[in-house]
């Protein structure tokens, strides 16, 4: 355990750009907040949820995976060092699921190459952000227990910040950190753990939901009825920190080479499931929907949570975004309320 | 739109029609849902089965072309049932005596026999609609793209101020503009016979008034050309030069091979537009244009709100911003047009538009934008129209009778084919068949053919059809479903493949000038 003074996290921010990209939250135009590079101007640690998790760090939304030339053909493997500044917990466990996902069984190696070349920064949450956070249910937050490389705890004019990784070890040997190893340390961060996973409430639901589709009790009328009113904007996939689906185009540039390249993709689309022979095993819009929300649910291996409830790391965006209000929270609610 | 988008989250009832909102203003689509699953109610007047439908608390399928026969019904039931606003009547409006004799003829019995929507559904329209606290009309295309669009919009107008239905939030007449910047294109008098902010070109205080603005003499004071007159004039010879700017005429315009003959009748075609378009093709000139992330300036939406849109990236190649281009023309040309950025611009439109006075660069960096009218620095800007008095004074009712479609079915084009749009792809594709996952998506032109006609016909989901009107004829993959009424076929001008304008009809509307997009002949039998 180190501890930090918050007069010297800029100092240190400054210091850690001098070896790779800093990411932090930044407060933007109409008070937007962006995770975006290091930029004292717009800096902030009086931050909620941002809008989107942090997931492009390692799967940007589009990115170019090889170039080919007559005759040549060249991938294209990030070399970036990027570091992730005060991400939740929430974002932290979907960047593990989503690393063992991509990595594990089929070696993605632009995507590994990516997560392997970043550090990460845990801010531990206090309490909920807004009233969508269900990561205590998840078991994914509000603060981490592993894959960091360090976590934050704010206690007030300073962090007491805990070493996760060799990684963490090096980045907490930059000026300004001290040693804090000692029980009063320890006892502040366990009742700051304490305190906050008790603000944030329990949503039951959730199992209930988890253990009637495990039974494949839910009707097909609930699927509908959210497929009806679901206008396939793909924005609760692109919210999502544990959405990695991607589709793969390549584009000619006209004399005899052209580039591969990759853009997130969402299961919500027809064309997702679509076989050349014009047959979609998803048929229609309730299906895919149920078909989200099964992967998150239902279909999982226990390699890949990380210890967390499921692969719905409990962040609340999809309830957040969704125009027509399919989230995770009304979903789960839907089908822990339908009679069995 | 008479009001504004969040306002839909609070209305009682929703009058749709020739609008698929969720497909193509799918945020206005999604707010009227949410209302609906609130306990909103829903007028869908539509002839296909699209998504609202599923919401709707009535769902009127009416022969393409009876809008107007659809709303007069509706109003002789309102006027008969004394259901309408009598207070609103007298002391707003004026025209009344005149529309109730007009809409009379209009029993739901004759409408049933015009429209084939039952009469029981026209008077159960007519009590929702008049009987809700706030209700919207809203609008699209549908009703626009005919013949008869301008009666169509003056009847949405009349249904609206007979029943107190404008002027207060959650109610009006709304239509839903295609593109991010058609209303403020047209308020800046991107039409033949207006300047900015809707003056007059005809009015000669107007033309003083913009000749000492530009300090030049001689104005034009007649109105111009609408785009339908111009190409019927190229055709004659009595247009010689066309300048197109983001715009597609060779894909969007109806009865496509007219318009080929047109403008290769023209001695000089510019266009500019961010990418070779297929009338781009035909041009003399092309001038690389930016695009929306390459420029900085200000759209005005659906609601009249101007939004500020900032440069994210240098243009490619020789590209620059649209009035960059236009300047540097006008300089060739003669004229010294000197502005430095868009906010010079925009400081001459508050200038010389009143509405726009008061939208200065400054105000909608900080404020999301402003709704014009804004007359003046301290304005809020409006959010609904029409409060406590009509711009005009009192309004008008401007009672219009029922014209069928310019052309109707017969024995050898015995189906009506409708036009429209599909989700995913965006007008002639220009941009959105550029997009790999919307290409997967939406791929290729397809026919909507009801199970019946297909049935009677042969055609399986899949096959591949001929589709053919008096002016050409087309093949692409038919879809069976009931979404479209027996002997009505729907598609989509998005496919350069397949482009149903080839087949569509140039006849337009005399006011208006658009061309009737939504109803012409055809017929339709499986490739061999």
């Amino acid at each position: 355990m180190k501890t930090l003074a918050k007069k010297d996290l800029v100092d240190v921010l400054r210091y850690w750009t001098g070896h790779c990209t800093v990411m932090t939250p930044g407060r933007k135009s109409h008070d937007e907040i962006v995770f975006d590079e290091f930029d004292e101007a717009t800096f902030t640690l009086d931050y909620r949820k941002p809008s989107l998790p942090p997931k492009s760090s390692c799967l940007p939304q589009s990115e170019t995976i090889f170039q080919v030339d007559s005759g040549t053909y060249e991938p294209r493997i990030s070399e970036a060092k990027v570091l992730l500044f005060g991400i939740r917990a929430c974002d932290m466990t979907g960047i593990l699921q989503s690393k063992s996902f991509m990595t594990a069984d089929t070696d993605d190696v632009f995507y590994r190459a990516r997560a392997e070349n970043l550090a990460t920064v845990v801010m531990a949450c206090s309490g909920p952000q807004n009233e969508t956070c269900f990561c205590t249910t998840t078991r994914s937050g509000p603060f981490s227990k592993q894959g960091f490389d360090l976590q934050f705890y704010d206690v007030g004019d300073s962090f007491l910040v805990e070493i996760g990784s060799d990684k963490g070890a090096v980045l907490a040997s930059a000026k300004g950190f001290a040693e804090a190893d000692d029980e009063a340390a320890r006892k502040r961060v366990e009742l700051f753990r304490h305190e906050a996973q008790g603000r944030i409430a329990l949503l039951p639901e959730v199992s209930q939901a988890m253990e009637r589709l495990e039974r494949g009790g839910v009707s097909e009328e609930l699927w509908d009825k959210f497929g009806s009113k679901c206008i396939v904007c793909g924005g609760c996939t692109y919210v999502c920190p544990t959405c990695t689906c991607f589709n793969v185009a390549d584009r000619h540039s006209g004399n005899g080479g052209g580039e591969r390249i990759r853009t997130w993709d969402a299961c919500l689309y027809a064309g997702f499931t679509k076989e050349a022979s014009g047959h979609n095993p998803r048929k229609t819009q309730g299906l895919r929907i149920k078909r989200r929300h099964e992967h998150k649910l239902l279909y999982y291996t226990d390699r890949d949570t990380h210890e967390g409830l499921c692969t719905c790391v409990g962040c609340g965006r999809c309830s957040d975004y969704c125009p027509v209000h399919i989230g995770t929270i009304e979903v789960v609610k839907a089908i822990a309320g339908e009679q069995s | 739109m008479t009001n504004s988008i969040n306002e839909f989250e609070d209305a009682d009832l929703f009058f749709v029609t020739g609008t698929n909102t969720t497909a193509q203003h799918p945020l206005i689509g999604s707010r009227m849902i949410n209302a609906v699953q609130q306990g909103a109610k829903l007028i869908l007047v539509d002839p296909r089965e699209i998504q609202l439908a599923g919401f709707a608390t009535l769902h009127l399928r009416q022969n393409i072309g009876t809008d107007v026969a659809v709303m007069n019904g509706i109003m002789q039931v309102i006027i008969e049932e004394a259901l309408y606003d009598r207070e609103f009547v007298e002391k707003r409006t004026e025209g009344f005596e005149e529309l109730k004799s007009v809409v009379s003829r209009y029993t739901p019995r004759v409408v049933e026999q015009i429209t084939g929507i039952k009469a029981a559904d026209i008077v159960a329209a007519a009590r929702l609609y008049a009987e809700a606290d706030k209700a919207m009309i809203v609008y699209a295309m549908g009703i626009t793209q005919h013949v008869t669009g301008t009666d169509n919009v003056k009847t949405c107008a009349n249904l609206a101020m007979l029943t107190g239905h404008v002027g207060r939030p959650g109610t009006g007449v709304n239509p839903l503009r295609g593109q991010n910047n058609v209303q403020g294109a047209c308020d800046m008098g991107a039409l033949p016979v207006v300047y900015t902010g809707y003056q007059k070109v005809i009015d000669p205080a107007v033309k003083t008034k913009f000749e000492q603005a530009w300090q030049v003499e001689g104005l034009d004071d007649k109105a111009g050309l609408t785009i339908t007159s111009m190409m019927a004039a190229a055709q004659r010879g009595d247009l010689k030069a066309l300048y197109i700017m983001g715009e597609n005429p060779l894909m969007s315009d109806p009865d496509t091979r007219h318009i080929e003959l047109a403008l290769s009748n023209l001695d000089f075609l510019v266009v500019q537009d961010i990418f070779l378009t297929e009338t781009a093709s035909l041009a003399d000139v092309v001038l690389p244009a930016a695009s929306f992330a390459e420029k900085s300036g200000t759209y005005t939406n659906t609601e009249r709100r101007v939004q500020i849109s900032h440069k994210a990236v240098e243009p490619p190649g020789q590209a620059r911003a649209d009035w960059e281009i236009i300047q540097e023309v006008c300089r060739r040309a003669g004229y010294p047009m000197d502005y430095r950025s868009p906010d010079d611009i925009l400081q001459e439109i508050n200038r010389v538009t009143p509405s726009y006075a008061g939208i200065t660069l400054d105000r909608v960096e900080k404020e999301f934008g402003l709704q014009w009218p804004c007359p003046n620095e301290d304005h809020p800007g409006t959010a609904y129209l029409h409060k406590d008095k009509f711009t005009k004074g009192l309004g008008t009712f401007l009672p219009c009778d029922f014209k069928p479609l310019a052309e109707v079915p017969d024995e050898e084009y015995d189906f009506i084919l409708t036009t429209g749009r599909v989700y995913y792809q965006y007008h002639t594709g220009t941009m959105s068949r550029r997009i790999e996952l919307l290409e997967r998506e939406a791929p290729e032109a397809v026919v909507e053919v009801n199970p019946d006609d297909a049935r009677r016909l042969g055609i399986r989901n899949n096959d591949r059809v001929e589709l053919s009107s008096r002016r050409g004829t087309i093949t692409l993959k038919a879809e069976i479903t009931q979404r479209v009424p027996h002997k009505v076929v729907f598609s989509t001008f998005h496919f350069r493949e397949a482009q149903v304008n080839l087949l569509t009809n140039p006849a337009h509307d005399p006011v208006s000038g658009i061309p009737e997009y939504k109803g012409c002949a055809v017929k339709i039998r499986r490739c061999a």
